[in-house]
């Protein structure tokens, strides 16, 4: 039972990014080689994706993913959704087949570094899959939320801060 | 009361270890216990420099342990392929490691292809690096030998 406790804590001090902190700033290359921040979004609510292809629980949440863009990102909903998937890929090839095979529409970046990437550093990550979603004002306001539980935040988010 | 309760827990604890056992046994995989090498015991020859019959083959993601060769994740056949081929050259004596580190064991997707083809070949000393979490937690953070 103590070392069950002793490995919370030490699991607890490792995660360097808190509710209501503002996001670390990323800005990265897309694959077309573009740079684009995530201080860009301000004033919209930002779903940030960490994943990978060789991440298969990653994988297989992008389709996903892509039913909360098209639900949320623009048409009667406004545009006040956003979806900004960061790479912790290596291989240029496998991040760009993938993003073309799931038909990803949102913004995508990556420095091709895998873990040494500062991006896992900033927002303290230990694995995949991992997100962040970040408000309007630009502090987090949710960590790791998947499946149902990601989909409820953004719909009582966005309702709460529209109506 | 207590010390009864205390008991049935234990007995609890007990069922519940020997029924994930269990479970681990039925489970089949391509490597035994004995072909597992912890991390701490590779990256420590690497830095005493005992790596003359040593060959490390990163079999996913990225080979950022020094000295490793770069086949790519064996999930898929090219890489699989790109692994049977460099193995043609190595004498079947010698030690080879593979590494993945995407994940733990029980989601890697590239360990297991890796390993059995391994053991297909007739390498009597190949091992499987034993990642309890990623390549991150268990060999970056640690500082451990890196490629450049």
């Amino acid at each position: 039972m103590a070392m069950i406790i002793m490995s919370v804590g030490l699991y607890a001090q490792d995660e360097t990014v808190k509710i209501g902190q503002q996001a670390p700033e990323i800005s990265l290359p897309t694959p077309n080689g573009d740079t684009i921040s995530l201080s860009a979004f301000k004033g919209k609510l930002v779903l940030i994706d960490f994943w990978a292809t060789w991440c298969a629980p990653c994988v297989k949440e992008q389709p996903e993913l892509k039913t909360l863009y098209d639900t949320y990102n623009g048409g009667t909903k406004g545009d006040r959704f956003e979806i900004f998937g960061v790479s912790l890929d290596k291989n240029r090839d496998s991040w760009v087949k993938a993003i073309e095979r799931f038909s990803i529409d949102w913004v995508q970046v990556s420095d091709l570094l895998f873990w040494r990437s500062p991006v896992a550093k900033d927002y303290g990550i230990q694995e995949l899959p991992f997100n962040v979603l970040v408000g309007e004002q630009g502090e987090i306001v949710a960590i790791n939320l998947h499946g149902g539980e990601l989909e409820d935040f953004i719909a009582t988010h966005l309702n709460n801060a529209y109506n | 009361m207590k010390s009864v309760i205390h008991l049935v827990s234990i007995f609890n604890a007990l069922l519940l270890m020997l029924g994930s056992k269990a479970y681990a046994q039925q489970k089949a995989e391509p490597w035994s216990k004995k072909q597992l090498i912890a991390t701490e015991t590779l990256a420590s020859r690497i830095e005493q420099g005992e790596t003359e019959n040593l060959f490390i083959l990163s079999i996913g993601p990225d080979a950022v342990i020094k000295g490793s060769v770069d086949i790519g994740p064996t999930m898929e056949a090219e890489n699989l392929d790109k692994l049977k081929h460099y193995l043609k050259d190595v004498p079947k004596n010698k030690e080879v490691v593979i590494y993945c580190g995407c994940c733990p064991f029980e989601r890697c997707p590239n360990i297991r292809p890796a390993f059995t083809v391994l053991k297909d070949l007739g390498f009597k000393n190949g091992k499987l690096l034993d990642i309890p979490q990623n390549i991150k937690v268990n060999w970056l953070d640690n500082d451990y030998p890196m490629n450049e």
